[in-house]
């Protein structure tokens, strides 16, 4: 456990958005992250990169919210990847059935890679 | 009898209360108190002390002591009153005379002592036997009594020397009857006038709730004060316990802490007994597992088990009753107490007045309230050999392994609040203890996240205005425990019906996920109501190969 504060830093890259949630994602924490990635979504943005590096604990509050944003890419046809997942994440999100839902990638780079190129 | 003290220099940790009953005579002479009810557990030493008391008082040769068991006295009136009254002369002779054999030897007639008593030139006390003689052919139960219990006084009076009289277990002395059991009562109101008598300090034993109804007899109220016999200090204890070890020629194995012996908290007959035990079990070196092992031996088998057997033995007139009383104790000890207004008839399966006096009587006997592990422990063996039909050996391997168990468990605790972010400082805590117990790094993230989740649920649904989480974490080599505990709304597993995704999806549901990650981290998940608590009790086994 490094930091108990959570932000939430994000950057355009492209036509893509990255997200970076740092710290104890919880349902405060999650919310954040919904309202940024529907401020990016207002404005057009149809593939969202979420990068987990920098989150240390979760808990399943804060992941439910990630439902939001998935139904909100969803609807509009867009594309959620996630990237640098702890283990205890990816399992996590195994565990409740979040996987095939979205494009999970070791590293950021890959995802963006994919989203300009279309391959894997 | 009373010269069957041990040692003074094996008498441990009483000096304090040794030299204020010391000042007991003159305290009385200038009425300023003097008559002492010692009150302490049972095997805290009471009787020790009074013989410890005894044995200086009879040296020192300024005061009389005068010691009488009621423990072992026939209650019937008239066999009390000439063996109160015998014993007293005898004590009184060898006082005298400074020969303690002659207080010891029982089967001596009083006719024998004449010629001792003369020859002392104690006419006063040959007019003294020749009355209670007289009253015992008149066939004068009340008389006999009077002149048995008023004997100490008398001689204070003739001699001018305080007589200190010790009555030990004198509670049983409100059983005193005259043909039948029951069919006198207050006949221990006879000892107010001796108890008043300025010359003659009383210091008396017994289990406080059975003298407590015999206190609110106010010719006994007088200036009693009441001192307390507390356990011996932890280092003394264990001190203690060397020395009998040293006496069966048992020695220690080298750096063996006795941590164990806390458990008999300080009490020198269960020191002495435990002792004893090892010997019986020929043992010649002691580690601290030989302790569990003698101490379930002792509970179940041993001297400490045969005394508790024959106190309950007092209890209770057939095998029903026993049945009963033990059901009774056991509910008691499983339910820290007996609850007021509660049907203990379904417990014990008497009738309603039959459980309600025999429960009386163990309330007043102290049993039932007893904070004492080592007699739980002993109501525990027989309740698993009486009641569930065991045998005694499994009873003890029971308890042992009880004990192995506690001993390889470390426990903490802690109270957290229910607001934001309190369930972080949880999953710090189970870092931490999962660090101590070398747990593997990764698990731990899990287990963070499990607590995590228990904590988020209690703290979003429990609905709970007391707003604590209460956390308990027992670790053992072999497993990995955690109760959480609230009040508040219940809660089951069962009402955590699975949702799936898409489900949550459609219908915007996206809470209850918690007890599911929780399921799939830890090998078990119970729910209980404890009360108006909700329970939740977390394990997960530790693979000691890997
Ligand atoms: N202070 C003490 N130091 C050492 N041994 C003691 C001490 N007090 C009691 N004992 C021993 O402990 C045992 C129990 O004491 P006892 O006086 O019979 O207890 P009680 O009368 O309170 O039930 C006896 O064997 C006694 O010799
Ligand atoms: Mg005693």
């Amino acid at each position: 456990m490094k930091s108990v504060q959570f932000s939430v830093a994000s950057r355009r890259e492209g036509d893509a958005a990255i997200i970076y949630p740092k710290g104890y994602l919880n349902n405060l924490s999650g919310e954040n992250l919904v309202i940024e990635c529907g401020i990016y979504i207002g404005k057009g943005i149809t593939k969202i990169v979420v990068n987990f590096s920098e989150t240390d604990l979760i808990n399943s509050i804060g992941i439910s919210m990630l439902l939001q944003i998935i139904e909100d890419l969803r609807n509009i046809k867009g594309t959620i990847c996630c990237t640098n997942m702890s283990k205890l994440l990816r399992d996590t999100f195994e565990m409740l059935g979040l996987m095939q839902h979205m494009l999970v990638f070791p590293v950021e780079s890959d995802a963006l890679t994919y989203l300009k190129t279309g391959k894997l | 009898m009373p010269f069957n003290a041990i040692p003074a220099e094996d008498f441990l940790n009483r000096e304090p209360e040794l030299s204020y009953l010391k000042g007991l005579s003159k305290l009385k002479a200038n009425a300023l108190g003097g008559d002492v009810f010692l009150d302490g557990a049972r095997g805290m030493g009471k009787t020790e002390l009074l013989k410890q008391f005894y044995r200086i008082l009879f040296w020192e040769n300024n005061v009389v002591p005068f010691y009488y068991s009621f423990k072992t006295a026939n209650l019937k009136g008239t066999y009390f009153a000439q063996d109160y009254f015998t014993g007293f002369v005898r004590q009184y002779i060898s006082f005298v005379k400074k020969d303690p054999s002659l207080a010891s030897n029982v089967a001596e007639p009083l006719q024998r002592l004449m010629p001792a008593i003369s020859s002392l030139g104690l006419y006063w006390l040959i007019d003294c036997i020749e009355d209670f003689q007289g009253h015992v052919s008149k066939n004068d139960f009340y008389w006999q009594l009077v002149a048995a219990i008023s004997a100490p006084v008398m001689a204070a009076q003739k001699m001018g020397k305080s007589v200190i009289v010790m009555l030990d277990d004198f509670d049983a002395a409100a059983h005193l009857y005259e043909s039948s059991l029951g069919d006198a009562h207050g006949l221990i109101s006879l000892f107010g006038e001796s108890m008043r008598n300025r010359r003659c300090p009383h210091v008396i034993t017994g289990s406080a709730g059975a003298l407590e109804p015999v206190f609110t007899d106010h010719s006994l109220i007088g200036m009693t004060e009441r001192m307390r016999l507390g356990p011996l200090p932890e280092d003394l204890a264990m001190a203690l316990f060397r020395a009998h070890l040293t006496n069966l020629k048992i020695t220690c194995a080298p750096g063996v802490q006795l941590e164990f012996l806390d458990i008999l908290r300080g009490n020198p007959f269960y020191i002495k007994n435990l002792a004893k035990a090892a010997w019986k079990m020929q043992k010649n070196v002691i580690h601290e597992k030989d302790l569990i092992e003698c101490y379930s031996f002792e509970v179940s088998d041993g001297e400490t088990a045969f005394y508790w057997a024959s106190v309950f033995s007092r209890y209770v007139k057939n095998p029903a009753q026993r049945k009963a009383m033990l059901k009774l104790l056991m509910h008691a000890i499983e339910n820290g107490g007996i609850e007021e207004g509660k049907r203990l008839s379904l417990v014990s399966g008497l009738g309603e007045a039959e459980t309600e006096t025999l429960l009386g009587a163990l309330t007043t006997s102290g049993i039932i309230r007893a904070k004492d592990t080592v007699l739980h422990d002993f109501i525990h063996c027989l309740y698993m050999t009486e009641i569930e039909g065991g045998n005694a050996n499994d009873a003890r391997e029971k308890i042992e392994a009880k004990y192995i168990q506690e001993r390889e468990e470390s426990f903490f605790e802690m109270v957290i609040p229910m607001s934001s972010n309190a369930e972080l400082v949880v999953a710090k805590a189970v870092e931490q203890i999962g660090k101590n117990m070398n747990l593997d790094a990764e698990f731990l993230n899990y287990l963070q996240l499990a607590l995590i989740e228990v904590c988020i649920n209690a703290i979003e649904h429990s609905g709970s205005y007391e707003k604590k989480i209460f956390l308990k974490f027992i670790t053992r080599p072999d497993k990995l425990e955690i109760i959480v505990e609230n009040s508040g709304r219940p809660f089951s597993l069962e009402s955590l019906k699975e949702v799936p995704v898409e489900e949550k999806m459609r219908l915007g549901m996206k809470r209850g996920w918690g007890y599911k990650l929780v399921h799939k981290i830890m090998d078990s998940v119970k729910v209980e109501r404890v009360n108006d608590r909700t329970r939740v009790i977390l394990t997960k086994n530790i693979d000691n190969g890997s």
